[in-house]
């Protein structure tokens, strides 16, 4: 009977999580739909957000809200540097050649965190008291209600700007046909850059929001990768909708499987996901099949 | 025929006592004795390298009293990343390369039992602090644990949970791997021997960001204590999340997390007074009582790189150091002129010996190669003090 009393709980948590899911997969449908380049280091940008927020927050003393800025700047830099004087160089090189090198950037900023952190698990503060609320016998604490509010707000204004501004009509153009934005005058390898740093940018906040919840260690991003993987598969590759309720939904289904299955299927439904998405419906949930005429 | 005959059973007789291949006096000149530090100098595992570094501050104290018999020791370090290929390929060039006399430190369990054959096989001690009870026991030639193997971590974590009154009631909380399985086998061998029982068995894995339903099992369990075979990150998470659910079991951490650091990662103190606790391996605080003076030599003699950022040892180097103490006692009584069997002989000889560090002397003997085996356990006491318990609000006395 308990056990049937604790799905609200599991489900509510499931949310809490998948949000952070989501914006991780957010982050990389967009460099993805952007340049199709699927960031296989994208991880570890998420990692190396939290870190420079603990450097500016913690190492400079600044406050919260000022640190974040600050790390949202240096990896949205970071993620254009990235794109524009290492993956554009190649850009016409196979894909096995890209993602290659967007491993190799992962992987070497991983070292270089390890190489300053390794031996230590840091607590990035809370900008926040850590409150616990009873919804019946649901808890929630601050923590849930913060990061699933950030991430609404979050994506209620990439909405906003996707959706109503100039500047989101050329992006989704830009999205729909490179070739027909470059004819009409959009700089398209600065799109490319200024995509792979948004991308960093959100990733990075993601990164941030995890590390307030959990230690964070240099390897952060390696669980995240996956994860980001998992939900941008189900919701359907390069639908900004799709991982977002991907995110949602591996979140919950993790939870379920964990609790009610065995804790081994929490680690492995990351993986499960994808093996059984691309099987069944490879569009994932809410992507679209596409038939390429040769 | 008499002369050969004595000449074959001297040459059998050397074959049978040392591997084939095996130099006894490798890696000792005149001056000086060559060690392999190896361990996780890079990757994942890298918050492990205190208890390479925390024997390495012994060896450099010493040198600076003059040595041992005359000779100095020289450190080779080698990074195995806690990868067993990696291990393995790092620990080769120490033995046919660097030419050490022997293999310290070595945190990582995989990666000393994926050398055990080859240094067996050539004759290379090891004097190591990784968990797994399998490297040392059964007695296998050169191969000693003079800290706490798993198993014995295993049964503290047990053995203290059990002296709350009323406690029969247990959940684990485990990696998947052998070193977890090294920590919580014991432990559940014991608690099911002294009259408890294990009601849940939860999994999390390295890398986990969140422990919801390993909590929520636990609090559906009704377990009243909590076998956490964690590393300290994992560990952290499930503590959170007990906290959040408000499960009231206390939890036993094994010794894959350094107790100061996961008090100060954990973002509320208040909460882990007479929640948390660990397998306590000394005999007094850390840095206190007779622990100072490696405090000292920590501070002293480990480079800025070295040591934790804000200047502290944690409990992983004091942790590491008894391998080194022990190694150079036994290089004392080896003699002017050491070989590894004589060594060898000197560890076996060693009975109730004081590293000055550890809550246990250390006993050797011909079959027995784990040096230690009494624990005592820390925790926060309700004032939020650190406080060493040798069982259930039992505090050691003195314990300053």
């Amino acid at each position: 009977m308990m056990l049937l009393s604790l799905l609200p709980q599991l489900v509510v948590s499931g949310i809490s999580t998948g949000m952070l899911y989501a914006l991780i997969a957010l982050s990389m449908t967009v460099v993805y739909r952007a340049t199709t380049v699927v960031n296989f280091g994208h991880g570890d940008m998420v990692a190396a957000g939290a870190y420079a927020s603990f450097v500016f927050g913690v190492g400079f003393g600044l406050p919260f809200l000022v640190a974040m800025a600050l790390a949202l700047a240096v990896l949205f830099l970071g993620g254009f540097a990235v794109q524009r004087f290492l993956m554009q160089p190649i850009i016409a090189a196979p894909h096995l050649s890209l993602a290659m090198m967007a491993l190799a950037v992962g992987y070497t900023l991983r070292g270089g965190m390890r190489l300053e952190w390794g031996n230590e698990t840091i607590n990035l503060p809370r900008p926040y008291p850590q409150d616990v609320y009873m919804l019946g016998d649901v808890v929630i604490t601050t923590d849930d209600l913060v990061i699933c509010g950030f991430v609404i707000l979050l994506l209620a204004a990439l909405f906003v700007l996707l959706q109503v501004t100039p500047l989101g009509k050329v992006i989704q153009a830009t999205f729909q046909s490179q070739r027909g934005a470059a004819l009409v005058g959009i700089n398209v390898p600065a799109f490319h850059a200024a995509m792979w740093g948004g991308g960093a940018a959100l990733g990075a906040i993601g990164g941030i929001m995890l590390a307030m919840i959990t230690p964070l260690t240099p390897d952060l991003g390696q669980w995240t990768l996956v994860q980001g993987f998992a939900a941008m598969t189900l919701g359907g590759f390069g639908s900004l909708g799709g991982a977002v309720a991907g995110g949602i939904l591996l979140g919950v289904t993790e939870k379920l499987l964990g609790f009610y299955v065995n804790t081994m299927f929490i680690e492995i439904t990351g993986y499960l996901v994808p093996i059984i998405v691309l099987l069944l419906r490879p569009q994932g949930l809410f992507g679209r099949r596409t038939i390429v005429r040769v | 025929m008499r002369i050969w005959q004595a000449l074959l059973a001297l040459v059998v007789a050397t074959g049978l006592a040392r591997p084939a291949g095996a130099d006894s006096t490798q890696g000792i000149t005149d001056t000086t004795i060559t060690i392999g530090n190896l361990g996780p100098f890079s990757g994942s595992a890298s918050v492990f390298t205190p208890l390479n570094y925390g024997p390495e501050a012994y060896l450099r104290y010493i040198n600076s009293q003059g040595g041992v018999n005359g000779r100095k020791f020289v450190t080779v370090f080698a990074d195995s990343s806690c990868n067993e290929a990696k291990g393995i390929a790092a620990a080769k060039k120490l033995v046919s390369e660097d030419k050490v006399f022997m293999i310290m430190g070595n945190p990582c369990s995989g990666v000393a039992m994926a050398i055990k054959p080859m240094l067996v096989q050539e004759g290379v001690p090891w004097m190591g602090s990784s968990a797994n009870p399998k490297i040392s026991t059964p007695a296998s030639p050169g191969i000693f644990h003079a800290v706490y193997p798993g198993s014995e971590a295993g049964r503290a974590m047990a053995t203290f949970a059990l002296s709350k009154p009323g406690t029969t009631k247990f959940a684990l909380a485990m990696h998947s791997d052998d070193w977890a399985h090294g920590y919580c086998d014991a432990a559940t061998d014991y608690i099911k021997a002294h009259g408890g029982e294990i009601v849940a068995t939860t999994v999390m894995e390295h890398g986990a960001t969140d422990g919801t339903a390993q909590a929520l099992q636990i609090k559906a369990s009704g377990a009243q204590a909590v076998m956490g075979c964690l590393y300290q990150p994992e560990l952290v998470v499930l503590l959170r999340e007990l906290q959040k659910y408000q499960v009231g079991a206390i939890t036993v951490g094994a010794l894959g997390a350094d107790f100061n650091q996961v008090v100060a990662a954990f973002p509320n103190r208040d909460w882990l007074k007479q929640h948390f606790f660990q397998p306590y391996q000394f005999q007094a605080k850390i840095g206190t009582g007779p622990l100072k003076k490696f405090h000292d030599i920590f501070v002293k003699y480990l480079t800025k790189d070295e040591l934790p950022k804000d200047g502290v040892p944690t409990n992983f180097y004091y942790y590491g150091v008894p391998v080194a103490i022990v190694a150079v006692e036994a290089f004392r009584r080896a003699g002017p002129h050491p070989t590894r069997e004589s060594w060898e002989k000197a560890i076996e000889s060693l009975k109730d010996f004081d590293t000055g560090v550890l809550a246990d002397t250390e006993t050797f003997g011909p079959d027995n190669h784990v040096g230690v085996h009494k624990m005592y356990a820390v925790g926060l006491d309700a004032q939020g003090q650190e406080t060493v318990y040798k069982a259930w609000g039992d505090p050691l006395p003195n314990a300053e």
